[in-house]
């Protein structure tokens, strides 16, 4: 007895050879809904069955969002999941991910190869996408003209700017001829030159979304040369259309969002704009102003004015020392002279005349001061104190004067 | 129409560049005067452009035709 394993050992085995096989992990598998057990945990407990057997299956309640529908007995689903070992009871199952309706997963897979076909020509490259108007004046709206979609367009819309307007192409958006009433949808608005178009609906099952994901929509949606916005559905669906539109919108609320631009905001923006010119250009003019009256007062300080000013000023200056200097100098000699004035009294011949002296001249009015001068006969004038005497010498007589020869003998010994 | 259309965003970048102009240090008291009389022109044609009417919805028919929603 070679080689003996515990179960645990083999179920583990097992189980590794199940998570590490490719195609188990990730498997749709289709059937019939039996067993179908809703359990109070949240998990649903059911199995798949066709005519040759069966097979266990297990959603948790993780993955309930995979599930939109309420399972029921007989129903044919694709589940779409791994399979794996539960181990305690030796039983392999199929740990579903996703359940849809067999109908709904043909859809599936016709939207998957759609999908790729278009991504392969390119239809949903970036580089084909238009940008969006930031202030599109008219949009163009692709919907039911009854519903919540077209309601919550309009309302959005309105509300966020209601000078923008608004087109609706009233189509039909499921149902037989849908797809069509889309195509014409768009074309019509591309004629009508609005500025953005929006395409789309209101939420609704797979089959209902349908139209959004034919081919005829994603190529009118693709060919538009207005920028076109997809709003299908809620945020989960996504359509081939939001795919090939220029910009999806998660629901038609968020697409009037996205086309019309916020009245208030624009209108805020021009206001902020104006103030900013305003207050630029009184700035830059207070600045100029600066700089001129600087320059005035630069231009004011050197005027020639202020140069002769100043000259003038030094002139007078010069002109009030000379004055002073000829005062004192006139004034010096008046004193010289008033001086000389006293002297020249004091020296006065008539001072002499009145005590008793005479001044004498000859006939030709020399002063005669020796006897040599005159001889007899000869008329002398005698100046006196009142008047002057004319007389004839009669005689002359030398005199010897005392102390005269002795002050000439001091002198002469000296 | 068509010779509307994107004019507002259009408008929106001059008036940017203008202002950005006139932020300059170097500006002359006559060139800022040009850019402020501009920008304001620019703002005149802005608001125009915003052309405060208050739209109905219309609808576009088969046939191209508009009327009220």
């Amino acid at each position: 007895m070679k080689n003996v394993y515990t179960v645990k050992q083999v179920n583990s085995y097992i189980k590794n050879m199940f998570t590490q096989d490719f195609m188990l992990n990730r498997i749709y598998v289709k059937g019939e809904v039996s067993n179908c057990k809703y359990h109070t945990s949240g998990h649903i407990y059911f199995s798949l069955k066709d005519e040759s057997g069966t097979i266990a299956c297990v959603m948790f309640a993780g993955s309930r969002s995979g599930l939109s529908f309420r399972m029921q007995e007989g129903q044919q689903v694709i589940v779409l999941g791994s399979v794996s070992v539960y181990e305690r009871d030796g039983k392999y199952q199929l740990y579903a991910r996703e359940i849809v309706l067999d109908g709904a997963g043909l859809l599936y897979e016709k939207f998957e190869a759609l999908k790729k076909e278009l991504s392969e020509m390119g239809m949903f490259a970036p580089e084909y996408k238009q940008p969006i108007p930031r202030y599109a004046r008219t949009v163009g709206i692709v919907t039911a003209p009854t519903g919540a979609a077209v309601r919550d367009i309009i309302n959005i819309s309105t509300r966020r700017n209601p000078y923008v307007q608004l087109i609706l192409y009233p189509a039909q958006v499921q149902g037989e001829g849908a797809a069509q009433s889309i195509v014409k949808g768009i074309r019509a608005l591309e004629k009508a030159h609005v500025d953005v178009i929006i395409v789309g609906r209101g939420g609704g099952s797979i089959e209902d979304l349908w139209a959004f994901n034919e081919e005829p929509v994603a190529r009118a949606i693709f060919d538009c040369r207005i920028p076109v916005i997809s709003a299908v559905g809620h945020e989960t669906d996504t359509t081939i259309a939001d795919y090939v539109a220029d910009l999806r919108a998660p629901t038609p609320s968020a697409a009037a969002e996205l086309a019309v631009y916020e009245y208030r905001e624009v209108k805020e923006s021009l206001y902020a704009y104006e103030d900013t010119l305003r207050r630029l250009i009184l700035d830059q003019a207070t600045r100029e102003r600066g700089r001129a009256e600087k320059y005035a007062l630069r231009l004011k300080l050197a005027h020639p004015r202020q140069k002769l000013n100043e000259k003038r000023q030094y002139a007078a200056e010069l002109e009030n020392t000379l004055r002073g200097r000829m005062d004192t100098a006139l004034t010096r000699e008046k004193h010289r002279l008033a001086l000389c004035v006293e002297k020249m009294k004091g020296l006065s011949p008539l001072e002499k005349l009145s005590r008793g002296y005479s001044y004498i001249q000859d006939e030709k009015g020399k002063n005669v001061r020796s006897i040599s001068q005159t001889e007899k006969e000869s008329v002398l004038t005698m100046f006196v104190a009142d008047g002057k005497i004319r007389a004839k010498v009669d005689s002359t007589e030398k005199l010897e004067y005392p102390g005269k020869q002795e002050e000439e003998k001091r002198f002469g010994r000296e | 129409m068509e010779e509307n259309k994107e004019k507002l965003e259009d408008m929106f970048g001059q008036l940017e560049t203008v202002i950005q102009d006139m932020e300059k240090d170097d500006v002359s008291l006559e060139d800022s005067f040009e850019l402020y009389n501009r920008g304001m022109i620019l703002l005149k044609k802005c608001n125009k452009a915003i052309d405060e009417v208050e739209k109905k919805v219309l609808v576009l028919d088969e046939d191209g035709e508009t009327h009220e929603f």
